[in-house]
């Protein structure tokens, strides 16, 4: 292994882990609203973009400065997230997890599908924070957007944590996901707090994609499915309604990503990082942290 | 006509790849990879018509044999993994297979021309049914009478007592495992059996559209693959036909005068129709026509409510 290549593989992982933390807050939204309505959200990757695209449209319209954008792309992403939730999760019954699954099926084709239709399909250009600038350490180079990106999805974690363990709203969620028999005896309104759940992973959602976008540069319908499928990745190796197997999983699937990418190529990448979900989940099927509770 | 015989042999190649999901969605189990096996079965019975110039039939049972082997194997680790982890696992293998098909580069030449899969630009020119002279009638008319052979087959399946472990063990599998049934064997015989029907289902559609490329073969694909039985309900086969005629018959080519609000409204109805009748169109049990017409209907569909 000669100088040059080492200097390669560091640069690769280190962008990778960058931007493994917008895998990691998707992979948490999949495991919140997993931890609390023991269903998968299909839907939530679309959702995400949505929001994303709601901040686009602030930022054409209003000329919004960057950190407005991303703010606003949040806050879209959490309202779709909502409505997601009144579509296919509220009305459906609990013991048959495959309606809600089909009818989220549904929405992320519709939520594509009206986003192709309003923006005709093309990809617009979306603003990023700090493009020019790049920090130096001997002969790596890490690029100023990639640490604004991670440094906003390390708030958002941050965020989190803050809301699940020192807030009652925290408590409520943490009940719920629990045991939502007991959390309903002890008069918490579990429809509320999974409507809640579905704003706060919306939030995560409009962050991650928002930033997915921001390090791309351009915006396009493309990245939904993407999103999608990084983020159950993401959760499926950091283990099932873990938050910090969420996060390490996030960046672990950005650093082997990066790596796959410079060993073998931009066509076979994706290839090798299946393989390696499909490994974890036979040797290892629930996860870096997860435990065998959780698993119905 | 020519038309409305093209939407007959589209119809077919789905109602093939909504029951391959069908027959493992019956043991519980949402498996993602039914477009994996699909992808599976086109290019390996476009690889035995193109390339070694077989006949269509022994090409396509070639290519759904080749198809179940892999699902049989992919099934014993798959199937360690429950509920949300194995629509991942399926949705990674279903990607791996995808992705494999992307890269795989490998032609021949035959007549001056090459022929075989070409990475990403697909196989192209798997013209059987033109070069033989089977018309767009004679290619439906084919279809469809090994479409009616397979569903034959699953009612008969249902109806006996295969059908009725197939049900227990989706429906509790600790209560399934607790009477002495052998969870591993019933669900990995599910996944074979339904990756035998999706590359038989492969297999056709490859001779149908004469070019197959790996983007076909995504996970939008395998969502619809899942997305027929669930919708049409898993009490029998005919849900996963009722689907496929509403889906592609209807959404699809029945709503082309509404132009582009079309595939719209497509995704807007699953979410109503899911909301309306959440076990699906035909619902969880099978529907006898006594249920409907007969002197004890009343009865029975009270007792239905009830349970």
């Amino acid at each position: 292994m000669d100088y040059f290549f080492a200097i390669d593989l560091a640069q690769s992982i280190i962008d990778g882990l960058l931007f493994g933390t917008t895998y990691a807050l998707i992979g948490i939204g999949f495991t919140l609203i997993f931890g609390v309505m023991k269903k998968l959200n299909l839907a939530y990757g679309a959702a995400a973009l949505a929001g994303t695209y709601v901040g686009l449209a602030g930022s054409l319209s209003f000329s919004l400065p960057p950190l407005a954008v991303f703010a606003l792309s949040a806050f879209g992403s959490s309202v779709v997230g909502y409505f997601v939730y009144v579509g296919c999760f509220r009305f459906t019954p609990d013991n048959y997890p495959m309606a809600s699954l089909l009818a989220s099926v549904g929405m992320l084709l519709f939520i594509d599908e009206l986003i192709i239709h309003i923006s005709n399909g093309m990809p617009y250009p979306y603003p990023s924070a700090l493009r020019n600038a790049e920090i130096t350490l001997g002969d790596i180079w890490i690029r100023g957007d990639l640490i604004f990106v991670f440094l906003i999805c390390v708030l958002a974690m941050g965020f989190l944590y803050w809301l699940l363990y020192r807030t009652p709203l925290g408590l409520a969620t943490r009940a719920v996901s629990q045991q939502p028999r007991a959390a309903k005896l002890c008069g918490i309104a579990t429809e509320k707090v999974n409507a809640l759940t579905f704003l706060i992973a919306g939030f995560l959602g409009g962050i991650a994609g928002a930033m997915t976008a921001a390090a791309v540069g351009v915006l396009s319908p493309i990245i939904a499915m993407g999103l999608t499928v990084k983020g159950l990745i993401v959760v499926v190796i950091g283990g099932l309604g873990s938050i910090p197997g969420a996060i390490i999983g996030g960046l672990l699937v950005g650093a082997a990503e990066n790596v796959f990418l410079l060993l073998r190529g931009v066509s076979e990448r994706d290839i090798y990082v299946m393989l390696l979900l499909f490994l974890f989940l036979t040797l290892r099927p629930d996860g870096l942290f997860g435990t065998t509770k959780s698993r119905d | 006509m020519e038309f409305y015989l093209g939407l007959l042999q589209i119809l077919g190649v789905h109602t093939l790849l909504g029951l391959s999901a069908y027959i493992v969605l019956l043991t519980g189990q949402v498996s993602m990879a039914q477009a994996g096996f699909y992808a599976i079965g086109a290019y390996v019975s476009a690889i035995c018509t193109a390339m070694l110039g077989l006949h269509i039939l022994p090409a396509i049972l070639i290519g759904a044999a080749v198809t179940a082997v892999v699902a049989c194997i992919v099934a014993f680790p798959a199937l360690r993994v429950h509920g949300l982890m194995l629509v991942v696992a399926t949705l990674a293998f279903g990607e791996i297979v995808r992705l494999f098909f992307f890269n795989l580069d490998w032609q021949t030449v035959i007549d001056g021309k090459l022929i075989g899969p070409n990475g990403a630009e697909g196989f192209r020119a798997i013209r059987f049914f033109p070069e033989n002279g089977w018309e767009t009638g004679d290619v439906a008319g084919f279809i469809w009478i090994i479409v009616l052979c397979v569903m034959g087959i699953l009612w008969w399946i249902d109806n006996s007592r295969a059908g009725a472990v197939l049900r227990a063990v989706g429906h509790d599998e600790i209560a399934a495992q607790s009477v002495g049934l052998n969870l591993t064997i019933i669900k990995v015989s599910a996944m074979t059996a339904g990756g035998f029907i999706a590359g038989l289902g492969g297999g056709i559609f490859a001779h149908t559209v004469t070019h197959i490329e790996h983007g076909i073969f995504g996970v939008l694909l395998a969502t619809f693959a899942i997305a027929y039985p669930i919708l049409g309900g898993i009490g029998s086969v005919f849900g996963t036909l009722l689907a496929v005629l509403f889906i592609q018959g209807f959404l699809i080519e029945g709503l082309r005068f509404i132009g582009d609000w079309r595939s719209l409204l497509f995704g807007a109805l699953i979410v109503v129709a899911m909301n309306l009748r959440p076990t699906g169109l035909l619902g969880e049990r099978m529907i006898y026509f006594k249920d409907l017409f007969g002197r004890k209907a009343q009865a029975s569909n009270l007792g239905k409510e009830i349970d």
